[in-house]
C-alpha cells in the first residue's frame, strides 16, 4: 500500500507532540508503538489522549487509531482546518503543552484558528502561557506572522492540581513564511517580569519581586516586574504564585526563564523570596546559554525555517536542548532537512556561553488553502 | 583512490580556523584515518621502504592525532545529532538473535529504551547552575547588556 510505505515508525511515548505534529504539517503518517509498554500502567496518558483530540479537532478527515491497551498509536493526518475550536485541557499538564503544538501548526490552516483552551494556565513542568506569549508570539512575528487578529489573552488563571485557567489563542493565515536572518542578538536594554498569584495573599507577588529585583538590578536598571493578582472565578480553583521574567534585547530577541510555587498539598510550602532569587538566576542562566531564540523556542524557531520560503535562513542559539535535538531529527525524516551546524566559540568576550549558528534552506511550504478560497 | 592528501601545512591551518566548516573538517579526518591505515596496509607488503616511509607515517599521525584531540575539544555536533538515526525499523524485530528458534535474547537496550517513554518536555533545564554570587561569573554575561561594552561599529 501506498501510505504504509512511507509511514514512519517510532517507540515510546517521548516526543509524541512533536512527531504528530510534523506528521501532520508533512503529510506523513506515523504509527508509534510500544507507548510505556513496560510501565505498570502501561499505554497513553489522559494528557495525550486529550492531545490527539486536540488535534482531531482542528484537522479535518484524520485517522485515529489506538490499540486496546493504548501501547500503539497510527495517525493518518488530516487537512488543518481550524476555525473556531473550544478545549478542556487535560489537568496533568499545563495549557502550555497543547499550545507549544499549536503555535506550529496554526499558521497553516485553512481558516484562521481562533480557540479557547482551559486547564492548567502555570506549572513546574511546561513552559507557561505568560512565557509563550512574551516569547513565542514576537518569535512568529519575525516570520510574517502578523496582524491584529494574533494574539494570546490570559482569561483565567488555573494552578495545578485544580486547574481551570481559561486562555484565548488566535492566529491568522500565511501563505508563505518569510525566511530569517536572526544572527545577532543585540544587547538586553530591558527586563520585564510578571508575578501571579492565585488564592493567596497578593503580598506573595510583591514579595517575588522585591526579592528578583534584587539581583537583576546589578546587571541592568530597567527592571519592571508587574503583579496579577486574579481574583474570584478569575483565579481557577487551586491556590498558587510564580513569576516569568523575559530579557529583551536591542534586536527584539526575548529569552524567559519562570518558576512557579508547589502544586497544593505537593511538596513543602515554597517561599515568595526564595522563588523570586531562583527565577532571577534561571534568567541569567538563560542570557549566558544566549542566541536569539531562547531555548524553550529553539524547535519552533527551526520549524518556521524549514517550512519558510526557499531561501536561506539563518538563526543564532544558544546551546541546543534534547527536545531541540531529536526534533532536528525528525526534521530530516519527515522534511529530508539537514541544517548546517556551526559551533561559535565564545573566546574573549563576555557573553556567557558556546553558541550554534543554524543554517538552512527552506523547503518553500506554502498553505494551498489560502490561494483555493 | 583518493583525490585528497592532505598536507601538514593544510592540516595546521584546518586546525587554526576551527569550527569553520564541519563537513570539510569531518571529511579530512577520515581522509587522515583512512591514510594511516594505509600506509600500515603498505607497510606490510614492501618491509624494505620502511624507514623511508617512517617519517611520513609519523606526520599523518600526528595530524590525525591533534586533529581528534580537536575534535574532541569542540564537539562536532552534526555527528552528534544527525549520526545517530533513533528511528524505529520494522525489520529490527525480525532479525533479533534466537536461541535455539525458540527463545528471544531480550537485550537491555539501555540509554535509548528509557528516553523513549520519558517525559515529553520542551524546557532546557539547566543541570549545572553558575553561582550568580561570585564576581567572574558575574562578569561573563556583562557584556550581553547595554550597560556592557559595545562593539566599535555601534
Amino acid at each position: 500500500m501506498a501510505t504504509q510505505a512511507h509511514c514512519l515508525s517510532y517507540v515510546g511515548c517521548n516526543f509524541l507532540r512533536q512527531r504528530l505534529v510534523l506528521s501532520t504539517l508533512s503529510g506523513r503518517p506515523v504509527k508509534i508503538r510500544k507507548i510505556r509498554a513496560r510501565d505498570d500502567n502501561p499505554g497513553l496518558r489522559d494528557f495525550e489522549a486529550s492531545f490527539i483530540r486536540l488535534l482531531d479537532k482542528i484537522t479535518n478527515g484524520s485517522r485515529i487509531e489506538i490499540n486496546q491497551t493504548g501501547t500503539t498509536l497510527y495517525y493518518q493526518p488530516g487537512l488543518l482546518y481550524g476555525g473556531f475550536v473550544e478545549h478542556d485541557c487535560s489537568v496533568l499538564r499545563s495549557i502550555g503543552y497543547y499550545l507549544e503544538s499549536l503555535l506550529c501548526l496554526a499558521p497553516f490552516m485553512k481558516h484562521p484558528l481562533k480557540i479557547v483552551l482551559r486547564g492548567v494556565t502555570n506549572d513546574q513542568v511546561d513552559p507557561s502561557v505568560d512565557v509563550l506569549k512574551a516569547t513565542a508570539l514576537p518569535l512568529l512575528k519575525q516570520f510574517g506572522i502578523d496582524g491584529e487578529a494574533f494574539e494570546l489573552k490570559i482569561v483565567r488563571r488555573g494552578m495545578p492540581p485544580g486547574g481551570g485557567g481559561e486562555v484565548v489563542f488566535s492566529c491568522p493565515v500565511r501563505k508563505v513564511l518569510k525566511p530569517i536572518q536572526l544572527t545577532d542578538p543585540g544587547k538586553i536594554k530591558r527586563i520585564r517580569g510578571m508575578a501571579y498569584s492565585v488564592r493567596v495573599s497578593p503580598q506573595m507577588a510583591n514579595r517575588i519581586v522585591d526579592s528578583a529585583r534584587s539581583i537583576l538590578n546589578k546587571f541592568i536598571p530597567d527592571v519592571y516586574i508587574y503583579t496579577d493578582h486574579m481574583k474570584g472565578v478569575n483565579s481557577g480553583k487551586s491556590p498558587g504564585f510564580g513569576l516569568s521574567l523575559v530579557a529583551e534585547t536591542t534586536n527584539g530577541t526575548f529569552l524567559s526563564a519562570e518558576l512557579a510555587s508547589n502544586p497544593q498539598g505537593q511538596g513543602t510550602a515554597v517561599l515568595p523570596e526564595d522563588l523570586g532569587r531562583n527565577c532571577a538566576k534561571l534568567l541569567l542562566e538563560e542570557i549566558y546559554r544566549g542566541g536569539c531564540v531562547d531555548s524553550t523556542n529553539q524547535s519552533l524557531a527551526l520549524l518556521l525555517m524549514t517550512l519558510g520560503q526557499q531561501d536561506v535562513s539563518k538563526v543564532l542559539l544558544g546551546p541546543l536542548s534534547p527536545y531541540t535535538i531529536e526534533f532536528l531529527r525528525h526534521l530530516k525524516s519527515f522534511f529530508q532537512i539537514m541544517f548546517k551546524i556551526e559551533t561559535k566559540p565564545c573566546g574573549e568576550e563576555l557573553k556567557g556561553g558556546d553558541k550554534v549558528l543554524m543554517t538552512c534552506v527552506g523547503i518553500g511550504f506554502s498553505n494551498l488553502s489560502k490561494t483555493l478560497k | 583512490i583518493r583525490k585528497k592528501h592532505p598536507k601538514p601545512s593544510q592540516v595546521d591551518s584546518g586546525q587554526k580556523l576551527g569550527s569553520e566548516n564541519l563537513i570539510d573538517e569531518t571529511s579530512d579526518i577520515e581522509d587522515l584515518l583512512k591514510e594511516e591505515e594505509d600506509y600500515k596496509e603498505e607497510n606490510n607488503y614492501s618491509p624494505e621502504t620502511l624507514g623511508a616511509l617512517k617519517w611520513k607515517e609519523d606526520l599523518s599521525r600526528k595530524a590525525a592525532e591533534a586533529f581528534l584531540r580537536q575534535q574532541q575539544a569542540i564537539p562536532n555536533l552534526r555527528k552528534l545529532i544527525y549520526g545517530m538515526v533513533t528511528e524505529d525499523n520494522e525489520e529490527e524485530g525480525d532479525t533479533q538473535e534466537e536461541l535455539g528458534g525458540l527463545f528471544r535474547v531480550s537485550q537491555p537496550e539501555g540509554e535509548c529504551k528509557h528516553k523513549a517513554d520519558s517525559l515529553d518536555c520542551s524546557r532546557f533545564l539547566v543541570e549545572a547552575p553558575h553561582d550568580w554570587d561570585a564576581e567572574e561569573v558575574i562578569n561573563s554575561i556583562k557584556d550581553c547588556f547595554v550597560t556592557g561594552k559595545w562593539e566599535d561599529d555601534k
